[in-house]
């Protein structure tokens, strides 16, 4: 029971930081990504396939939450200075392009046979339970994430991206380089779904192009939204909330006159009508600030 | 590579449907719809429902499909889009709404229909052999209905009280208040008008390949890119847009892996943000 109970958490755990990042760009600066797992994934594959080559762990995650910032910033690049859909737009685009990448690159990523092999953060000393030690490894990513986001949206960085999510005609009219602040932003956001992507390869010991698909990307959005769009906390909370949903689910599953795959889409129709709920009549979900968070025109 | 682009032409044909409605409803509400392309695919099977599950002929399965897929919207209309209006939603919330829409329905499917691969009852025909190339019956009949669409659309938007209102709409939400429009019905005839297309999109699709679960999602990046590329907001552009986008789709499969395809729309609409982000025809 508390090996169960421990994986469930790592996993809320990286979600929440993976969540983070979506955070920071949606919540905080008001940018549409629906594409964000594509940095998951880039975060993940590049940890391993660099570390399968011999490059040591850490500078292969390095590398990997680097990539992933750029590739953000890529993508910022033709979109930020345009209305705000064709973010949206080309994320889901780039993240269905990075998948089908996964999938028929064979002699890069061994497509949909997934990658495993590859080492975990000092597996060779942890003589007790792995998930134990991956635990307080996660964990400390999950507050180091927290509290240099907490600090950022309190320095005069976090109050310009939040001015530009009010209005950014204010902000330019402030002298404020928008387009800019808006790349920054993309770009910690990626490069930290980077992290939980080489988080989760630790975790799961054995990633394939199953793990990367879209739906990661609204698991997200769902989290964010319901913990409160713009609260750090509230992205902790709606990644904890999200994963006892899922666990609860799977336990009364068996006694459901349904199939397995009806259960999982079943599962992803409730996330569509809370999303459409909380979207029409709670936008500020649990612990956001309704004064805080204006989506009015 | 005449093969090549015969079924460019076809695909086109059907991106371009799905892409009018998605242009004309981004054009008039001001927002993208992202549940467009699993309405797309909610045409398709119900189409399938009525006629291989009720074992309906096919086109009478079709047509009832159409309208059953336009009324949902217009029940969508009421119970989300015009509220959200009244409480004056900026986009982005309109937007991530539409993603909680697209799961939703596409999920719903999968609940109702299960995840496998469906086919319509219809006879295989043979292809017509012109010299080397291959045209299958199929292809033509995709091809018709697509093109007589079209031109209903602009009979529609051209000669109607309701069209001309749609473009007036489309051009200054404002303005067209201000003359004395009723903003609100025009809007559910956008909607049943853009839908219904999506849902003939849809179901030439299923035609012309298969029908499952995640077509709609697969449509989705074609389909955005080819209303890009026309100019937001204008239908011709995305018949326009949506030949082209086909077109270069299944060109590309004669110097690029067939899993790329998605990836040549992909690039085709990075250009055109990056050189001409209000598209060939220009949009709003």
């Amino acid at each position: 029971m508390i090996e169960y109970i421990v994986s469930v958490l790592l996993i809320a755990i990286i979600y929440a930081i993976f969540s983070l990042g979506l955070n920071l760009e949606w919540g905080l600066t008001g940018l549409i990504n629906f594409g964000h797992v594509a940095f998951l994934a880039i975060g993940a594959y590049t940890t391993v396939i660099l570390n399968l080559r011999g490059v040591p762990l850490i500078p292969s995650m390095l590398v990997a939450v680097a990539l992933a910032g750029l590739c953000g910033a890529l993508l910022g690049l033709p979109t930020l200075k345009l209305r705000e859909d064709y973010l949206a737009i080309v994320t889901i685009g780039f993240s269905e392009i990075v998948r089908l990448i996964l999938l028929n690159e064979e002699w890069l990523t061994r497509g949909p046979l997934g990658m495993h092999g590859y080492s975990r953060p000092l597996a060779d000393f942890v003589s007790v339970d792995y998930n134990y030690f991956l635990l307080i490894v996660v964990l400390t990513c999950l507050i180091v994430c927290y509290f240099m986001l907490e600090r950022l949206v309190k320095s005069p960085w976090g109050r310009v991206i939040k001015s530009i999510r009010e209005d950014e005609d204010v902000a330019s009219s402030l002298g404020k380089n928008v387009f800019s602040y808006k790349i920054q932003s993309l770009v910690l956001g990626s490069a930290i779904a980077g992290l939980s992507g080489s988080l989760l390869a630790f975790y799961m010991r054995y990633i394939n192009p199953m793990n990367f698909v879209p739906i990661e990307t609204f698991y997200a959005w769902i989290i964010v939204v319901l913990g409160g769009s713009g609260n750090n906390r509230g992205t902790i909370l709606g990644a904890i909330i999200l994963w006892i949903f899922f666990s609860g689910t799977r336990f009364i599953q068996g006694d459901l006159p349904i199939t397995p795959s009806q259960a999982g889409a079943l599962r992803i129709m409730f996330i569509g009508l809370a999303l459409i709920i909380l979207m029409m009549f709670k936008p500020e979900g649990i612990l956001g600030r309704k004064e805080e968070l204006l989506l009015e025109q | 590579m005449m093969q090549v682009i015969i079924n460019g032409i076809v695909l086109g044909s059907v991106i371009a449907l799905a892409a009018i409605g998605l242009s004309m409803i981004y054009g008039i509400l001001n927002f993208a719809n992202f549940a467009h392309g699993d309405l797309m695919a909610l045409g398709a099977y119900l189409a399938f429902v009525f006629n291989v599950i009720f074992e309906m002929n096919f086109l009478v399965a079709c047509t009832l499909s159409i309208i059953l897929t336009s009324l949902i919207c217009v029940l969508f209309e009421h119970l989300i889009w015009k509220p959200m209006r009244r409480k004056s939603a900026g986009r982005v919330s309109l937007i991530i709404i539409s993603i909680g829409l697209a799961l939703f329905i596409r999920n719903l499917i999968i609940f109702l229909w299960g995840p496998d691969i469906k086919r319509y009852a219809l006879p295989v025909r043979r292809g017509i052999d012109i010299g080397s190339l291959v045209i299958t019956q199929n292809q033509i009949a995709v091809i018709i209905v697509a093109v007589a669409s079209m031109f209903f659309l602009h009979f529609v938007l051209k000669r109607t009280t309701i069209g001309t209102a749609m473009r007036a709409l489309s051009d200054n939400i404002d303005l067209a208040k201000a003359s004395g429009i009723d903003v609100d019905s025009v809007i559910r005839y956008t909607w049943a008008i853009g839908i219904a297309l999506a849902a003939i999109g849809g179901i030439l699709y299923g035609v012309l390949t298969n029908i499952n679960p995640n077509m709609g999602w697969f449509m989705v990046l074609p389909i955005f890119a080819a209303a890009i590329l026309g100019g937001i907001g204008n239908p011709y552009g995305a018949m326009i847009g949506g030949l082209v986008i086909g077109l270069a789709q299944e060109i590309s499969t004669a110097v690029l892996p067939t899993e790329y395809k998605l990836a040549v729309g992909f690039i085709i609409m990075i250009a055109v943000l990056l050189v001409r982000p209000q598209g060939i025809l220009g949009g709003v």
